[in-house]
């Protein structure tokens, strides 16, 4: 039984214990705890390593908690791993520590437009709450910022965002020792406008959560090798947040990939792998899509150096990268199903092999696996018969100008090939995504929304011939709506037009002022950023 | 990416004061909203994203000379739950756009109608 201490919660909702002293003693002067250690608030709500973190922040900002930074990190690292998510309710949100923008489609709307007017949905996912607390929380939250249907949010994150689940129950019996983290692990990475990566990362203890490491990682494109070393910490037995760092450090263009870069990543609960964003930028614009695996005794692939084949093509050269390939591989080692045939292996080293393939006129159209060495690589490969459309990703995005205190943020696109599915719709689930077209083979241009002359180039901003958007050097202190398109320079419509493909960037300022107040861009959304200064902004 | 934009792009827009082009993004001054044209064409590409959804199609006029417009609407929140979907339309679809046009004589106009392939598709916008 909990006493009147324990806030009037609904029965079967049963308080967290809070036993760290530094929390006790941080928090303790306004959040009551009572003879069995339930604290009020905070025993009645769990959240990510962020999800604390800003917590943390609005006590500081708005409670006037003095705390040291080495205080609060032991603070953060209690909270979310004694009050945190378990790894099956944080692989969800990720995205939001990623600092990615994704569709959240899935939330009913009216649920989901109340609170995205201000944050992503994620945010609000990010924690899980007693009934009671939740209450408590969207009351609030409802009278500071006008939330419509508190009422409706309640219940449905009551019920989608409870405090208790079996998933927080086994993690939290289970999570009592430290990561299996340490040692070699293989990496794949992905760079948009840059392609595939492969190679390794070393993971070192230092200390109480802490790890060094040191990354190696080559570019399939071009074999241009990326040495990177880092610092990060553990959170709650899988959250990975830290930095890295090029070897070629210095003077670097924005979109260098040796630029220093955060890390969040989601280690898997059998610590078997581990995926998430390595990123950087103003905007946080740039990144790494990256994913870990534990080396196996065993051959093992891991990418192809292209996404598709044409029927009826002859000779195609394909790089298959992987570890532990025996060296001396015949085409029978290879796979890649029927029609596709393994005509010979050029070269073969114990990471990759470059092979010949021919595809017959009548392979199968669709995505099937690719077998080396009886390892497999699911969907790995793409046949087609030919490209319907064209599609610029992102499809949507934000660049933004710059000013004296804002550097400029930036946009890589990429074209991609699709053909239709069996369904005979365009842009349906079922279609065939090819992988992004060569830029030898596009051309991009900038159109900005209702003017066709070349004069607002200057003005926005322009694309180069490897898609990566940048805006204009001045601030000319309005937002512009822009198609950047890209042509494909063989790939033809039905009509014997070239194939075309749009994506809809819009070039916002980095700041403006709005009744007296600041307002500062901070990925997708406004931050009220204080008073304006007399004669400033 | 079809919602999270949206917030910033609606603020951004609402707030600005933009003086350098009237059609910079985007309150709707650049459009005409005393009268309604409507014209009649072939989808050439649909666009279902933030901030505005955008059908570009294809009209021939008297002489057979083909323009080639761009039919802005809202955005795929709004037109979701209307049961709009990125495939909602293609390019060779017969379309009747009704909507206002751009002051400026370019072939663009805000969409308030539209009736693709014989069938009126929900749009429910609000002036």
């Amino acid at each position: 039984m909990f006493t009147a201490a324990a806030f009037c919660q609904a029965a079967g909702d049963a308080g967290i214990p809070v036993t760290n002293e530094l929390v006790i003693a941080k928090c303790g002067a306004c959040h009551t705890r009572d003879e069995h250690g339930i604290m009020q608030r905070i025993s009645w709500e769990r959240s990510t390593p962020e999800g604390w973190q800003e917590a943390l922040k609005r006590m500081i900002v708005l409670d006037g908690v003095t705390i040291t930074p080495p205080e609060a990190r032991t603070l953060v690292g209690y909270l979310s791993t004694s009050h945190g998510l378990a790894p099956e309710e944080a692989r969800p949100v990720m995205y939001d520590a990623e600092r990615r923008i994704p569709d959240e489609d899935s939330i009913p709307y009216k649920i989901r437009n109340a609170c995205t007017k201000c944050h992503s949905f994620a945010r609000a996912l990010s924690w899980r709450r007693s009934a009671d607390d939740w209450k408590v929380f969207i009351d609030a939250h409802a009278a500071q910022f006008q939330v419509p249907h508190p009422e409706e949010i309640v219940a449905y994150l009551t019920k989608a965002a409870p405090l208790h689940t079996p998933a927080w129950d086994a993690w939290s019996a289970q999570n009592t020792k430290p990561p299996n983290i340490t040692g070699r692990w293989l990496l794949t990475a992905s760079l948009p406008g840059r392609g595939k990566y492969f190679g390794q990362i070393e993971v070192e203890a230092a200390g109480d959560d802490d790890y060094n490491t040191h990354a190696v990682l080559t570019s399939v494109n071009d074999g241009a090798e990326l040495l990177r070393v880092g610092r990060s910490v553990v959170f709650g037995g899988y959250a990975w947040r830290g930095r890295s760092q090029g070897a070629n450090a210095g003077e670097q263009k924005p979109d260098d990939p040796n630029n220093q870069t955060r890390e969040a990543l989601w280690i898997a609960p059998d610590q078997s792998m581990a995926e998430g964003r390595w990123f950087w930028g103003h905007y946080q614009e740039f990144g790494f899509n990256v994913k870990w695996r534990r080396p196996s005794k065993n051959p093992t692939l891991l990418l192809l150096d292209r996404a598709s084949f044409k029927t009826g093509s002859q000779a195609n050269r394909v790089r298959l990268i992987g570890d532990r390939f025996p060296v001396g591989a015949t085409p029978a080692d290879l796979n890649f199903g029927s029609g596709v045939t393994v005509k010979r292996v050029i070269s073969n080293t114990v990471t990759e092999i470059d092979a010949e393939v021919d595809v017959a006129a009548d392979a199968a159209i669709g995505r099937r696996d690719v077998t080396a060495f009886g390892s497999a690589l699911s969907g790995a490969i793409a046949i087609y018969d030919r490209v319907d459309y064209v599609k610029v990703v992102p499809e949507s995005s934000l660049a933004a100008f710059g000013d004296p205190t804002h550097p400029r943020g930036y946009q890589q696109f990429e074209a991609v090939g699709y053909q239709r599915g069996p369904d005979g719709r365009l842009h349906t689930p079922d279609d065939l995504d090819l992988g992004p077209l060569d830029p030898g083979d596009l051309t991009w241009s900038v159109q900005v929304f209702h003017e066709d002359d070349e004069v607002n180039k200057n003005v926005v901003g322009d694309v180069s011939a490897t898609g990566f958007f940048t805006p204009a050097a001045q601030n000319p202190n309005a937002n512009f709506d822009v198609w950047v398109t890209a042509t494909a320079k063989d790939e033809k419509n039905k009509n014997g037009r070239p194939l075309t493909g749009k994506g809809y960037l819009v070039v916002t300022v980095p700041s403006y002022t709005f009744r007296g107040h600041r307002y500062v861009r901070d990925l997708d959304h406004w931050i009220d950023d204080g008073p304006a200064t007399p004669g400033g902004h | 990416m079809k919602h999270t934009l949206l917030a910033l792009f609606a603020i951004a827009a609402g707030f600005l004061v933009i003086p350098y082009s009237a059609y910079a993004h985007h309150g709707f001054a650049g459009f005409d909203r005393n009268s309604v044209v409507t014209y009649e064409g072939t989808v050439t590409d649909f666009h279902y994203v933030n901030p505005h959804s955008v059908v570009e199609f294809d009209v021939k006029d008297d002489k057979g000379q083909v323009q080639n417009w761009q039919g802005e609407m809202t955005s795929p929140s709004h037109l979701a739950p209307l049961g709009w979907k990125a495939s909602s339309l293609e390019a060779g679809d017969h379309v009747t756009v009704s909507g206002y046009r751009a002051k400026n004589g370019r072939p663009t106009l805000w969409v308030t109608k539209i009736i693709a392939n014989g069938k009126e598709m929900k749009i429910d916008w609000k002036d």
